[in-house]
């Protein structure tokens, strides 16, 4: 039979470090695909994922043993690719707050292009790269992996109407940059 | 009739909790249930990329580099180096920085001190480094803002669990020390005075259990608060970011 995650972490807090390597082993591709959908890159995924198991490395005398060990790394892993897109934002000069869409360049594809269903994944990549760091967890979260708010909320460390008005928030800055490819008014 | 706002739309089209009263309307209005197609017509269509597959062996590498780092970080010498070079670092960048504000304070003891092409050389490095530092404390301080925001907007219902912010509370606390006392040396007085109002709360929540009660959670949140804190975050912040590059000056 299988050992249990909460089995490897009581294990690893004791100081077994293969214990911690079957953790690892056993959940690195897991965050990756979680990590690459908000980071929207292999690389920043890739630091995510080792970020995410050396805070929770550091973190495993605190981890509560009544909690799923998935979600509370998930948690990590959603905070580290934050940090990171923040990060990756301040360097790059993006403001990362409060903005408004009117302000950002759009860099929806033209009319003309809206055929092809490649330029339609680009559109939306575009899009969400567009969002903030924080709309775009929201949205990956909620979208993708169809996460319920009140959880989105846990994670963010945001309230029940922060949280809804996020998404929202991301909803309409998305509807408004693939607006060519629905043709559908905002 | 009131027809559902954009936001209920949004709540109707994932189905969420609350969202009842209004998915009822939407099938009982034509024209909310034309909204809400235009909607879905958007959202059915943003799929997730396809999530390249790491290598083979990813989760076997994934180990190996961070087994290594574990090993490091588990040699208490190697963690006083690190702080140590740490601060050295940011003595060093400050120092730069203090020094190459007084040098342009005085530029013709400058310029006659030295021949051109050294003088300026030194200045553009010192001015860089100046720069590295403004956005170093500049990141710090937007870190710190960040977690401080989500305390206060934490629901103190029951236990909440703030293990994830600890870890990041306990790096910031790190700097945060560093940062103040060269800041201080420095004479950079505001950004001093916030970093020493900063510690006291970063201490406690590093320092306090990760699962915290209603009303320690309310006790935390009411001392942001009523210090003001993440509002002087914002203002030194942006008197931080809005310090100008100094110009280059050219190597003749």
């Amino acid at each position: 039979m299988e050992t249990s995650d909460y089995e490897l972490v009581m294990r690893s807090r004791g100081g077994d470090d293969d214990a911690f390597r079957f953790l690892v082993e056993r959940h690195s591709r897991t965050i990756y695909r979680a990590a690459y959908r908000i980071t929207g890159n292999a690389a920043d995924a890739d630091d995510v994922v080792q970020e995410s198991f050396l805070r929770a490395y550091r973190a495993l005398a605190r981890f509560d043993a009544r909690a799923q060990f998935t979600t509370w790394l998930h948690r990590i892993v959603v905070n580290c690719a934050l940090d990171l897109i923040d990060a990756r934002r301040r360097r790059e000069g993006r403001i990362d707050d409060g903005e408004d869409l009117g302000q950002l360049p759009s860099r929806a594809a033209s009319p003309d292009r809206i055929a092809l269903g490649s330029e339609l994944q680009r559109a939306i990549e575009t899009a969400l790269d567009a969002l903030t760091g924080k709309e775009r967890t929201a949205f990956v979260l909620r979208h993708f992996e169809g996460m319920p708010l009140e959880e989105i909320g846990g994670i963010l460390g945001t309230q029940m109407n922060a949280t809804k008005n996020t998404v929202f928030r991301a909803v309409r800055k998305l509807r408004q940059q693939l607006q060519p490819f629905t043709g559908t008014p905002v | 009739m009131n027809h559902v706002s954009q936001e209920e739309l949004v709540l109707c089209y994932y189905a969420d909790p609350g969202s009842e009263g209004a998915q009822e309307h939407v099938a009982r209005c034509e024209e909310c249930a034309g909204e809400l197609a235009r909607l879905a017509m958007v959202l059915d269509r943003v799929t997730p990329a396809e999530v390249p597959e790491p290598p083979a062996g990813y989760e076997a590498q994934v180990w190996r580099r961070l087994h290594w780092r574990l090993r490091r970080e588990r040699r208490p010498a190697a963690v006083w180096m690190k702080w140590g070079a740490a601060a050295a670092l940011v003595v060093v960048a400050f120092t730069s920085g203090l020094l190459w504000k007084k040098r342009s304070e005085a530029p013709d003891r400058a310029v006659t001190a030295s021949s051109g092409e050294a003088a300026n050389a030194e200045a553009n490095g010192a001015a860089g480094r100046d720069r590295i530092l403004l956005v170093v404390v500049s990141d710090h301080m937007a870190r710190s803002e960040r977690i401080l925001v989500e305390l206060t907007n934490m629901t103190p219902n029951g236990g909440v669990d703030i293990t994830a912010e600890q870890l990041r509370v306990e790096e910031l606390l790190a700097s945060n020390r560093i940062y103040r006392r060269t800041a201080s040396e420095r004479g950079e007085d505001s950004v001093a005075t916030l970093l020493d109002e900063l510690e006291p709360v970063l201490m406690q929540l590093a320092n306090g259990p990760s699962t915290l009660t209603a009303d320690e959670l309310r006790g935390i949140q009411k001392r942001v608060e009523t210090r003001g804190l993440v509002f002087k975050l914002r203002v030194v912040r942006a008197g931080v970011d809005a310090t100008p590059a100094p110009p280059l000056q050219p190597n003749i």
